[in-house]
């Protein structure tokens, strides 16, 4: 079994000349290198963390803010192996159909290929992010096993979803791919795995068509380089960008760059919190709507409502999953609401019980939304980021329009009402938090006008350079996108395995 | 004689008074016939207090009328439901006829 080992012991000056570089050692790179293992390919991971988190190596990441209030740039992304997966919440959810469209009230959106791409790889991104068996919407008696009320939602513009979640052992957190997968790439035999190896440069050859050589340094003074065939950045939709902007060397504009694409279009999803007030006319609800619930055949599952295709198209909104949140009280209002409603409509809502509505949505492509590089260095000497964060006020006038919908198909049902609890721009922010998903930055499109990297995730104009992970994704969706990068590294490793064949 | 009649006037006004802790009582309005298809009034009130903007008493009566000539307050709610004619009071999302006849309960 081959040890990680430390870049700190590397003779300075040595070069190491691989088949493929995989940049980062986070749930895509750990995936791409499981994907190619017992290939012909000789393979170095390079993780720049260890692998535990160490605050120091954490530093590298702090950067600057511009626009809406952010969560601050070390705080979403976990430089140690294993990255974001050591500390997500294991939420899981296949993007829908429709998040591959081009929506034409949706400026930017669409990828290049559609979900029919990722099919074959999800049963094995599933297994990876061990979420167990797939079922998500295609099992339609979790709400007929229910013990508690449910609220058949009947016909409208949203349906109720459903999220499974990565396996938690005990009370552990979800599948933490450094530690659940370290052994396994130990065990690979053209696999090299290093922690402490921090990329600080991508030296392209002289005509800018190729990358010539990766330069590593640690933070104990060692430099040595990596000139492979193939490089694949994976290390995240922030850190990817900042590598790209960094090397400015041979492209003044930095690597990819030549379009001035690099960094633009960032995203995360918006998680609002308490966004609605969700009143059961049947009283407290069965269990999977607040809570993850196991099933027997090993699925941790949680309910969330959806707006549907059809919806989405109509009504032009966004992606966005709602999901039901801790039981408030009602104020003197909410009561008279519960009241008068149930009586009009014939309801008994003696046993009524209002809940917190909270959920994930998703934010329209905006080139603006930016991270850009600063003249502050870290201490290997590149660049820091700054990131201006923009949300557009149509992003929360769709998802707005998507709660009262929600709302009248309660009342159609005759099985609850909703109140909305954010008028304005105002409103939105001061209960805005984050998902933590960095996306974007190194989008996908196969004009490279309008993309960084093409289909396959190679950057347009250098035949061996590819970005994995979601910053690739050129528009966004609400799920969470753990499963979905996974998924779309594996089909990389495909593509991979034929090109080096 | 006089004494014992306002006497007894008295009384059975207290003891109509009484009965309020169980059913309550309001005053005579014109418009009473829309606002006894509304079983608790006073929480339609307390709704309808929370209804911003102009109230037009009349107009809104006569709409309300006209509402309740085809039909009675389940059939009306259910169809201002499937039309999508739903209006928020403090935030709620609510079928029109039941604002319309709350704000009217708020207002007499």
């Amino acid at each position: 079994m081959t040890a990680l080992i430390d870049a700190r012991t590397i003779p300075n000056g040595q070069v190491l000349t691989p088949d493929l570089a995989i940049v980062g050692g986070g749930p895509a790179g750990i995936s791409l290198a499981l994907a190619l293992k017992d290939s012909r390919i000789s393979i170095v991971l390079l993780e720049a963390g260890s692998t535990s988190f160490d605050p120091e190596i954490q530093k590298m990441y702090t950067g600057a803010e511009t626009g809406v209030p952010y969560a601050a740039l070390d705080a979403g992304r976990l430089r140690a192996l294993g990255g974001g997966t050591n500390h997500w919440g294991g939420w899981c959810r296949p993007m829908d159909a429709i998040d591959f469209e081009a929506k034409p009230w949706m400026a930017h959106s669409g990828w290049p290929f559609g979900r029919a791409a990722l099919e074959p790889y999800y049963a094995r991104a599933q297994a990876l992010v061990e979420a167990g068996p797939w079922i998500y919407d295609q099992k339609g008696d979790v709400m007929a096993g229910a013990t508690g009320p449910v609220l058949p939602l009947g016909d409208g513009g949203l349906y109720t979803s459903w999220f499974q979640f990565s396996k938690t052992r005990d009370s552990v957190l979800p599948t933490q791919f450094g530690q659940r997968y370290g052994d396994d790439l130990r065990a690979a035999k053209n696999v090299t795995p290093y922690v402490h190896a921090n990329v600080t440069g991508i030296r392209l050859a002289a005509n800018g068509a190729s990358v010539d050589h990766l330069d590593i340094a640690t933070l104990n003074g060692k430099h040595f380089a990596v000139k492979p065939r193939m490089t694949v950045l994976a290390a995240g939709a922030m850190e990817n960008a900042r590598l790209m902007l960094a090397s400015t060397d041979v492209v003044s504009a930095g690597v990819g760059n030549q379009n001035d694409l690099v960094g633009r279009f960032f995203a995360d999803n918006p998680i609002p919190r308490d966004v609605a007030t969700l009143v059961s006319f049947a009283g407290p609800l069965a269990a999977f709507y607040g809570s993850n619930q196991t099933l027997n055949d090993g699925a941790i599952m949680r309910a969330t409502f959806a707006p549907t295709s059809a919806f989405r198209r109509k009504a032009q909104v966004a992606g966005s999953l709602s999901t039901v949140e801790p039981a408030v009280d009602l104020d003197e209002t909410g009561k008279a609401a519960v009241v008068t409603t149930a009586l009009a409509l014939g309801v008994n809502a003696a046993n009524a019980q209002a809940y917190s509505l909270g959920c994930g949505m998703e934010l329209s492509p905006d080139p603006d939304r930016r991270l850009t590089v600063t003249g502050e260095k870290d201490a290997l000497g590149l660049p820091r980021l700054k990131l201006d964060m923009r949300i557009a006020d149509e992003d929360f006038d769709r998802f707005r329009r998507t709660l009262t919908e929600l709302g009248r198909q309660l009342l159609a049902s005759r099985i609850g009402l909703l109140r909305i609890n954010c008028k304005d721009r105002q409103d939105w922010m001061k209960r805005m938090d984050w998902g933590h998903h960095h996306l974007g930055t190194t989008r996908m499109h196969a004009d490279p006008k309008q993309g960084v990297v093409d289909a396959d995730g190679l950057v347009h104009g250098i035949a061996n350079l590819y970005v994995a992970g979601s910053g690739v994704f050129p528009s966004y969706s609400a799920s969470n996108p753990t499963l979905n990068l996974v998924a779309l590294t594996l089909r990389l490793g495909d593509h991979l395995k034929k090109v080096m064949a | 004689m006089a004494a014992v009649v306002a006497a007894a006037a008295a009384a059975t006004a207290g003891l109509y008074r009484f009965t309020d802790l169980f059913v309550k009582h309001y005053a005579p309005t014109p418009y009473d016939d829309l606002l006894m298809r509304l079983t608790d009034r006073g929480e339609a009130a307390k709704l309808g207090a929370r209804m911003k903007g102009s109230f037009d008493l009349a107009s809104q009566s006569a709409r309300l009328r006209d509402t309740f000539r085809k039909q009675d307050l389940v059939a009306a709610t259910h169809a201002d439901i499937a039309a999508g004619r739903l209006v928020e009071v403090g935030g709620w999302v609510l079928p029109e006829t039941v604002v319309l006849l709350s704000a009217l309960a708020s207002r007499v």
